[in-house]
């Protein structure tokens, strides 16, 4: 509760946003019941025509709502854990090139310009192409394109870390220079690679959104990517029926950007 | 000689609670030159730019400056040039020099560009930039600090104001430069018949190149007056402690401050 | 040397490594696949018989090791040759050629587009920070910025194209018009207009940000205040220092973004039915067409890398610090 004090306006409104969609995540299962790819009533109904279709039903019958409810899980879930995972490998990289110096930073960041050269989205693709579809995959393909910036953040701060009182401290004190590496540089290098968390994730969210919007996404799993999809091929009768989860990836990525924005000021205000 | 060019009554600053000066008055003869002294945070900048028209937006001003010998406000760069503490932070980095000038003397006298620019060379002739006509294409970090504070003079003269305002304009240079820019601040002030202002902390540079001292502490005026009077018989203990001690501003805050007895000066 | 090719020569010695690890690291990834170029073949052709799949792999040299595959894909694309496309059936560097100009157009288009009126709305909002036009307008770039692409397509073609019918649903010009020339020229635009405002809107929003935040900074920096006091009028010190001075770093964004812009072609293509090569991207996968995906990621680092080049040159003639520099 300290950190909601220290958020102006725009970081409560986004955290306010994010926590309604992960309870919306969470409650999924208990608001609409059952599977949301089940085909549960008369096709292309009209949003508010039906009380037990509240948004609708999609081509082939299928709840809107309940589809928008379930595609938050997936969206959450693979957004989240792909930014983790990149701010991880980043961090990491980033660390082991500005510590170790030399050959293996120039090796490194020479692997790290690699894949900032080639789209991110493109090295996504190339990993489904070659994993297959799931949510584990989804979440290992996005990252690939996502951990250069923290990469580069990290070893930015582990050089001027480096030179650090506290660093030659560690030295004398005979830790080993990989020791010291993770155990004292790379906790005080991660605050402002943990600032890029929100950029990360939605970042995440776009690429997800993208991949299975061309079919590129978990099959199994209701995702707004693929309801955007579903929509457009009935876009001249029912538009809405793409306008809506499209909506709700607006939605979900300002209110990353909001909070993320509030805690780049908050900590702004901290000398 | 001794009409006042400007005159400062009870003119009272503050920025939002901190108060930078409070109830100060004083006047500035036409051709004069006044030092205005005191340590930082005492409200000597504060008062500069005031009576510069350049206190920022967040300021809350009180009491009059008059300026008796204008029949209108003056206008920054017409009336007055200022010319600023940081020689390197006064020039824009990606403009040449000579459009810079240039730009300023277009601002307040109608010429043309090419006019402005042979102007602009003549400004930097006079404040002793080499071969002035084939720099004008140069840029701000081709120039070592105290050209660049030569050249940000040039500019602050080139609306041809009758008063200058110099704060701090040494202060960021090493010994040798500020000699050569003091040097030639004398020189014109004195050519063009110019009223001038300085701020510094420096009461070696007070007492020799000013006629009037005003000393500044915590935001109030304590003393003002012909220099010799100031520092010949200082009235007010802060005044005292700076010239009996001969401490140099620069010494540390803390050790200046354990030398001058806090109680007295209340 | 003039300093200008020693410059050019430099980024070619820099660059050549970076495309070494984007063919060893794409190569890798592909060799991870399941199933080869023969299965994806036979999958369409129908049946074969076992002699005849190993004639076929044979002879398309994948019987062999990785390394040996790898070594010949090196030696082929030294020699500008890009491979053999399986879904295509034509050379890939002759099916990328066909699809690499109408991307570029299109991110070309954007990058303009989005450059041009994002900086200029960023000079509106930035030239007084907190004032009701840079709240606006902050907020509506805050709020734009998260608008998905492909998304923003469809929304635009429900409203210009369904509903208006102001403009073309998709297609890069009308099929078998018969137009030439400027007939022709005119009727390509009007099809890339909503693609690319789909495109740029994203990275309008971005560099109304940039521009506005750098502003915001400017106003700060001491050189401001001398030039107010020196008699300025505002105008002009929004404009020609404040703005000037803002630029700088979203010129160094565009070609950051490039390869992000890049990425975001493949989805607004598939959209808006555009035969380019972000498109072909997502053909090369949905049809396992190893030798083209390669093709492309090789393209796209290129593509990536020339991008650069051309923004640092711009940079080095916006900024005098980085010429004096070089």
């Amino acid at each position: 509760m300290i950190l909601w004090r220290q958020l102006n306006w725009e970081g409560r409104a986004g955290a306010a946003l994010l926590m309604a969609l992960v309870l919306m995540a969470l409650l999924a299962p208990l608001i609409a019941p059952g599977d949301p790819l089940a085909i549960t009533g008369e096709p292309m109904l009209r949003p508010f025509a039906l009380e037990l279709h509240p948004l609708g039903t999609d081509r082939l019958g299928r709840d809107v709502l309940s589809g928008l409810l379930h595609g938050t899980r997936t969206t959450l879930l693979v957004a989240f854990f792909s930014a983790a995972v990149a701010l991880s490998v980043g961090s990491i990289v980033g660390t082991l090139a500005g510590f170790l110096g030399g050959v293996a930073d120039t090796v490194l960041m020479r692997i790290t310009e690699a894949f900032q050269t080639v789209p991110g989205f493109l090295l996504a693709l190339a990993a489904i192409s070659v994993t297959g579809p799931s949510v584990p995959t989804l979440i290992f393909a996005i990252s690939l394109g996502n951990w250069t910036q923290a990469a580069r953040v990290t070893r930015a701060e582990v050089l001027s870390l480096r030179e650090r009182d506290f660093v030659a401290a560690a030295r004398t004190l005979g830790m080993r220079p990989l020791e010291i590496a993770f155990r004292e540089i790379l906790p005080n290098a991660f605050g402002p690679t943990a600032s890029l968390a929100a950029i990360s994730v939605a970042a995440a969210i776009l690429i997800e959104a993208a991949l299975s919007f061309l079919g590129f996404g978990d099959p199994n799993r209701v995702t707004w990517g693929s309801m955007i999809a579903e929509g457009r091929t009935v876009l001249r009768a029912a538009p809405y029926l793409s306008i809506v989860p499209g909506l709700a990836l607006v939605v979900t990525v300002l209110g990353v950007h909001l909070i993320g924005r509030g805690f780049s000021r908050a900590e702004r205000l901290q000398p | 000689m001794s009409d006042p060019y400007v005159r400062v009554r009870n003119l009272s600053v503050d920025y939002g609670g901190a108060v930078a000066l409070n109830e100060v008055s004083l006047q500035l003869a036409k051709r004069g030159r006044l030092a205005v002294i005191g340590e930082s945070g005492s409200g000597k900048s504060t008062l500069a730019m005031a009576i510069a028209g350049l206190l920022p937006g967040r300021a809350f001003a009180n009491g009059t400056i008059e300026f008796p010998g204008l029949d209108r406000k003056p206008r920054p760069g017409k009336d007055i040039g200022v010319l600023f503490q940081d020689p390197g932070g006064s020039l824009d980095p990606v403009m040449k020099i000579g459009d810079q000038i240039a730009e300023v003397v277009m601002t307040h006298q109608s010429m043309g560009w090419i006019a402005a620019r042979v102007r602009a060379a003549e400004l930097l002739d006079r404040v002793r930039i080499p071969k002035a006509l084939s720099r004008l294409n140069d840029y701000p970090h081709e120039f070592s600090g105290g050209q660049k504070q030569r050249i940000a003079l040039a500019a602050a003269l080139a609306g041809n104001p009758s008063l200058l305002i110099a704060d701090e304009p040494t202060s960021a240079l090493d010994t040798v430069v500020q000699r050569h820019i003091v040097n030639l601040l004398d020189e014109l002030v004195q050519d063009n018949g110019l009223t001038l202002l300085f701020v510094t902390h420096d009461i070696a540079l007070a007492s020799e190149r000013a006629d009037k001292i005003a000393v500044l502490y915590k935001g109030k005026l304590v003393e003002s007056g012909s220099a010799a009077k100031v520092l010949g018989k200082p009235q007010h203990p802060y005044t005292r402690a700076l010239i009996g001690a001969n401490i140099s501003l620069e010494t540390p805050r803390r050790k200046r401050l354990a030398e001058i007895n806090a109680d007295e000066l209340q | 040397m003039p300093p200008l090719v020693s410059f050019f020569l430099r980024r070619l010695a820099s660059a050549l490594p970076v495309l070494g690890v984007v063919l060893i690291g794409s190569f890798l990834l592909l060799e991870a696949a399941s199933g080869d170029a023969v299965d994806s073949y036979v999958a369409r052709s129908g049946a074969m018989d076992a002699e005849q799949l190993a004639q076929l792999r044979e002879e398309w040299g994948l019987d062999q090791g990785p390394l040996y595959r790898f070594k010949a894909y090196a030696c082929a694309l030294a020699r500008g040759d890009l491979g053999w496309s399986t879904a295509f059936e034509r050379p890939v560097s002759s099916v990328i050629l066909e699809r690499l100009p109408v991307t570029l157009l299109l991110m070309g288009i954007a990058t303009a587009l989005a450059f041009v009126v994002g900086s200029l709305l960023g000079v509106i909002a930035g030239a007084r920070p907190g004032s009701i036009r840079d709240r606006i307008l902050s907020i509506g770039s805050l709020a734009l910025y998260a608008v998905p692409g492909f998304w923003l397509g469809l929304v635009l073609i429900v409203i210009f194209a369904v509903d208006l019918r102001w403009l073309p649903v998709g297609g890069i010009e009308t099929i078998a018009s018969g137009k030439s020339g400027l007939a022709r020229l005119g009727d390509i635009a009007v099809h890339l207009i909503l693609p690319v405002a789909s495109l740029a809107m994203v990275y309008l929003a971005l560099y109304l940000r940039l521009m506005r935040d750098r502003m915001s900074e400017i106003w700060r920096d001491p050189f401001v205040k001398a030039l107010e006091a020196w008699g300025l009028d505002r105008r002009r010190i929004v404009w020609r220092h404040v703005a000037r001075n803002a630029v700088l770093p979203v010129v160094t964004m565009l070609g950051l973004q490039a390869a992000a812009m890049l990425g975001g072609s493949v989805v607004v293509e598939s959209v808006f039915a555009i035969p380019g090569f972000g498109r072909l991207a997502a053909e090369a996968v949905a049809r396992r067409d190893t030798p083209l995906l390669l093709g492309v990621i090789l393209c796209s680092a290129i593509t990536v890398i020339i991008a650069n080049l051309l923004v640092d040159l711009a940079y080095g003639k916006l900024d005098p610090r980085v010429r004096a520099g070089r």
